[in-house]
């Protein structure tokens, strides 16, 4: 019996996907990534009565402007579709890190699976950002210059389409010598990512 | 003590509701345009308890047919999003197209925008003949169209899970269409009405 319902469960885990109501695109139901350590599936939410509701349905944002589709002529933008390629192809590698730029205590609250929080006022901070350029695999040379032949490509959000804190700190980023092709936009943000169902994950 | 109160906050809130407190952009807190003889004002909703409910604000739907579209139909083909829609309509550089079927515009849609559904480009018909004929495409003899001087159009449909724009959009290019002569905003309804922007009920749809 106990090794019928493992089977079961096995079974239904090869499947899980090839039989999902809602799927992401026509070849992808389900991503695994990785989460700080443990692997998360990034799927979106099966049942199709669900609806939006709280803080990310509201549609009056005094002061939250809408930004331009294009941030910077050389930062490419992308959707979910680009996002989760670059999970796949480039986080899971780890030759590619999701930023997620909004304050720490949104951020614990609910993101997007396998981002790490930098708010975005850490531009502000020369000491911290040289600190993170080294993480990213960028290296400060002596004459000053930036090396960034083994740096990760990032990909960037924050709160929504009327949020400027991706674009602020990507052109930081750019100033301090980045390259613009190891960046990539995703403009929709934690709103578009909830109003299409996907998973998220609490960072307690 | 109490009128003056009173009065003082009639004054304020009158000044108040003439400006925008929620405004589009950065110093644009509202578009004028006009179209089709038609008079609009575009702005977000100055609603404080403001929130989307209706069947936009359903995370979920069953694919087949609804999957999450590319940002890009196809590269040539410029991907816009608000600002650069509003840009569009208002310094009328081209025409706004709804690619959803009839019943779906007539519901609610952005203004300005004509309806042409989606399928309407699939197939060989004299409607087609007709409609690519107003969007100032020219057919030789041999029944070629050539789309060089024809309008610059953009295209919307339900949102980013929604094909019809992207599926018209190919059906265009296929004919001739230039490429550089159409733009995809992949927001489409879901996200317009999801930043609060103005839509409207169309009074009769093409």
């Amino acid at each position: 019996m106990k090794i019928l319902m493992i089977l079961c469960f096995a079974l239904t885990g090869v499947f899980a996907g090839q039989f999902d109501k809602v799927k992401i695109t026509p070849d992808i139901s389900y991503l695994y990534v990785y989460h700080k350590g443990k692997a998360v599936k990034v799927h979106r939410i099966q049942d199709t009565k669900n609806k939006l509701t709280g803080e990310y349905a509201k549609q009056y944002r005094p002061g939250q402007y809408i930004q331009p589709i294009k941030m910077h002529d050389d930062i490419q933008t992308i959707g979910e579709v680009e996002l989760l390629h670059f999970m796949k192809e480039k986080g899971n590698y780890k030759k590619g890190i999701l930023v997620d730029l909004r304050p720490k205590r949104v951020y614990k609250r609910e993101s997007i699976p396998s981002a790490v929080n930098i708010p975005a006022k850490t531009k502000d901070n020369k000491v911290k950002l040289e600190k993170i350029l080294k993480i990213l695999g960028a290296d400060r040379k002596a004459d000053g210059t930036l090396d960034t032949k083994k740096a990760m490509d990032v990909a960037f959000y924050c709160n929504g389409l009327w949020c400027e804190q991706s674009s602020e700190f990507i052109k930081e980023f750019l100033k301090l010598g980045y390259p613009a092709e190891k960046m990539l936009y995703y403009r929709g943000g934690f709103q578009m990512w909830k109003i299409l169902g996907f998973t998220t994950v609490v960072n307690k | 003590m109490k009128l003056r109160y009173v009065v003082m906050t009639l004054i304020v809130s009158s000044v108040l509701s003439t400006a925008n407190v929620v405004e589009i952009t950065d110093g644009m807190p509202y578009v004028k345009v006009e179209a089709n003889g038609n008079k609009y004002k575009i702005e977000r909703t100055q609603d404080k308890d403001a929130y989307l409910t209706n069947t936009f604000a359903l995370t979920s739907r069953p694919s087949p047919p609804f999957f999450i579209e590319p940002f890009l139909v196809t590269s040539g083909v410029e991907t816009y999003g608000e600002l650069e829609l509003l840009d569009f309509v208002s310094e009328k550089k081209g025409l706004l197209i709804d690619a959803r079927l009839e019943n779906w515009y007539t519901k609610s849609a952005i203004p300005t925008a004509v309806n042409m559904p989606f399928k309407l480009f699939l197939t060989k018909t004299s409607v087609r003949e007709k409609v690519l004929q107003d969007l100032g495409g020219k057919q030789d003899s041999s029944g070629k169209w050539d789309f060089s001087t024809a309008k610059t159009i953009l295209l919307y449909c339900n949102g980013a899970w929604c094909g019809q724009s992207p599926t018209a959009i190919n059906a265009l290019i296929d004919l001739g269409y230039p490429k550089e002569k159409m733009k995809y905003y992949r927001g489409g309804m879901q996200t317009w009405q999801l930043v609060g922007l103005t839509t409207i009920v169309p009074k009769e749809s093409k």
